[in-house]
């Protein structure tokens, strides 16, 4: 129930800044009735009419908050916090992307998860991931898609 | 007699060594997804888009919609021997199979869920053949008034079927329409929504976006599970990979029936291979005369489902080619490649692009046989991969992803993108949101708006025109019928049983 209440209100946000933002459009309506606006407009009003439909299946549901509370209910994010380091390890993987190139960025980005989720397994890892970041560079290469060289001189 | 002429150019279009080997490159693929937690047939198609710039649309196309049915044939694997679906469509092939496989007959479940989805997917085909080019003929008495008509059916039918929540669906949907309005506006040359960000002004690439939602958020989802110690037990393939006649004799009309029920719920959009699978083991249960045996190792459990949702995909392929419109994550992946190769989907696909339209169409003749051939004598050698760690597995995928999107535009902004829209799937799940409606949204969100504009400047600004056609008419009335229909079922059932027990 909680989590819908938490989406409800987002909702509502959501539809607000996105109206506003609709409001900063330039408008030039040559040849076209309704402009580039209309039809945001209309989205911001269906996103509010689906707010309100969510509110009367709360309202429905309120005397049987189990059934609502879906899989966010207290222990399942007590391990999301694994989550939030793996994406902000893997933005810190986008960073060095370009600069370090996409062989050894992604064997140290690979290595350092496998060290995590497939622990003390240090000679599969350390292969799995050379050899997977090596051999998908190549097999990229000759399929042509440009992947970053960095600072290997291939 | 034409329709003859269409299947056998279609036959020398896909019997070429080339298309053989995508179609079996497709179908190859398409299992290995279909086995392998953590990716599903729409991220991989849209991992594959970038890779296949180069290639011929036709083969392309060819190995994706293999991809596609054969993660429908590789989906069952996982559910019988892990009693995990590898596709959510498997789900209900998990009840029976897996009991199955614990009495010792995984390998007869294995062999029934690949005839079944051989036989179901052959007779999807078929059906699709037949139902193509009468559906494209009537398609072409279809303006901007009715494709906006019939693309507003499709969103509100599959947001009233996706999840538990029709509000949640239809927030899903919105959210996907107004992520598809950022960028230059195609008909006043505006930006909107672009915040100054120069990567936004083409807008959000759906790849990017599939990508994110389905591969990235599904590993962190599973993650999440490996961090909270969940395990799956493998149950050892041993035995014969044969049936015994009794268990054929048994299968064989829930295969024909999960294959009817399969086209026919493919063919609507919304709807997917989960709910085929559904009603058709819901359908056999019943017809059963022995409804007892279900749920603890019933081969008719196993033979329906399955049947079903291969027949599905078939289905599901009726709408796309010949009026544009997927039905669901899958097919909007693949309309957005068709875009991307300069093909609009629609009926005059048929008319312009008949090589293509029916090479692909009869690719999936002999992809099915492929599958057979891959999914019987081959299944070991796919059970082999349930035994690659998650803690290898998961990363791999994360790379995977990340030259996906890369391999785009080579701009590595594109990258966070990718990232902030895989946050955003492990959230929605977390918090069931469905995510096939945004796909669905996000890829029809820009041709919506055009047909839109069109039709109100066709008409000069009067909303009247959406109700001015017979064809319009109805796919209004479905719409409404769509966005009201979980909310009155319920009431209904309630007012029905109240009703009952007072007699």
């Amino acid at each position: 129930m909680m989590t819908d209440r938490v989406i409800f209100v987002c909702t509502l946000i959501i539809a607000a800044v996105y109206f506003y933002a609709t409001t900063l459009i330039p408008s030039l309506e040559i040849g076209d009735p309704l402009g580039p606006k209309a039809f945001p407009r209309l989205l911001g009003g269906c996103l509010l009419i689906a707010a309100g439909l969510l509110f009367l299946e709360m309202w429905k549901d309120r005397k049987n908050p189990a059934q609502t509370t879906g899989n966010a209910g207290a222990g399942a994010w007590r391990h999301a916090g694994v989550i939030v380091g793996v994406s902000v390890w893997t933005g810190a993987y986008y960073m060095v992307f370009d600069k370090l190139g996409y062989i050894v960025a992604s064997a140290v980005y690979l290595l350092a998860l496998m060290a995590w989720f497939h622990r003390g397994k240090w000679v599969a890892n350390v292969l799995t991931s050379v050899l997977f970041a090596g051999l998908s560079y190549w097999m990229f290469v000759k399929l042509d898609v440009n992947l970053p060289k960095g600072i290997l001189p291939f | 007699m034409e329709t003859l002429t269409h299947i056998m150019n279609g036959f020398a279009v896909c019997l070429q060594p080339i298309n053989l080997w995508y179609t079996f490159l497709g179908c190859f693929l398409g299992t290995i997804i279909g086995v392998l937690p953590g990716i599903g047939p729409s991220a991989g198609i849209a991992l594959l888009i970038p890779v296949t710039y180069g290639m011929n649309p036709t083969s392309a196309l060819i190995m994706m919609s293999g991809i596609f049915y054969g993660a429908r044939y590789g989906g069952s694997t996982t559910a019988i021997l892990i009693n995990t679906p590898g596709e959510a469509s498997s789900v209900m092939t998990t009840i029976d199979g897996y009991q199955m496989a614990l009495k010792g007959r995984a390998g007869a479940a294995l062999a029934i869920s690949a005839l079944a989805s051989f036989i179901a997917g052959t007779l999807g085909v078929v059906g699709l053949t037949l139902f193509a080019i009468p559906l494209a003929s009537m398609a072409l008495k279809f303006g901007p008034a009715e494709y906006f008509t019939l693309m507003f059916f499709a969103m509100t039918a599959v947001s009233s079927l996706a999840g538990k929540s029709p509000a949640k669906a239809m927030i899903s949907t919105i959210l996907g329409l107004m992520i598809a309005t950022i960028g230059i506006d195609l008909q006043s040359g505006q930006p909107r929504y672009t915040m100054g960000v120069p990567e936004l002004q083409d807008g959000v690439g759906f790849i990017i976006a599939v990508v994110g939602l389905f591969a990235i958020a599904e590993v962190f989802t599973t993650m999440e599970d490996m961090t909270r110690g969940v395990r799956t037990e493998i149950i050892r393939l041993k035995g014969r990979l044969w049936l015994t006649r009794d268990e054929w004799n048994r299968s064989l009309m829930p295969m024909f029936r999960g294959g009817i029920i399969g086209f026919v719920i493919g063919v609507l959009p919304g709807a997917g291979g989960t709910i085929a699978s559904i009603m058709s083991y819901v359908w056999e249960k019943r017809m059963s005369k022995h409804p007892e045996e279900f749920g603890k190792g019933a081969i008719e459990g196993v033979a329906g489902p399955e049947a079903a949702n291969n027949a599905d995909t078939a289905g599901a392929m009726v709408p796309l080619l010949t009026l544009g419109i997927p039905g669901g994550g899958a097919t909007a992946v693949m309309l957005g490649a068709f875009i991307m190769y300069g093909i609009q989907p629609g009926p005059l696909l048929f008319q312009n692009r008949p090589d293509l339209v029916w090479g692909l169409i009869d690719s999936m003749y002999i992809g099915n046989i492929m599958l057979l051939i891959l999914n019987l004598p081959l299944i070991g050698i796919f059970v082999r991969l349930l035994y690659i760690p998650g803690g290898i597995l998961m990363p791999l995928i994360l790379a995977i992803s990340t030259i996906g999107i890369y391999a785009i535009n080579g701009n590595p902004v594109e990258l966070y993108f990718g990232l902030v829209f895989g946050v955003i799937g492990y959230v929605f799940r977390k918090i069931d949101i469905p995510l096939a409606p945004m796909v669905l949204s996000l890829v029809l969100g820009g041709i919506m708006e055009q047909s839109f504009r069109q039709a109100m400047t066709i008409s000069g600004a009067n909303p009247k025109i959406f109700v001015g056609s017979p064809i319009c008419i109805t796919l209004v009335a479905l719409s409404v019928l769509s966005i009201l229909l979980p909310f009155l079922l319920p009431r209904l059932k309630a007012w029905r049983d109240g009703s009952r027990d007072t007699a």
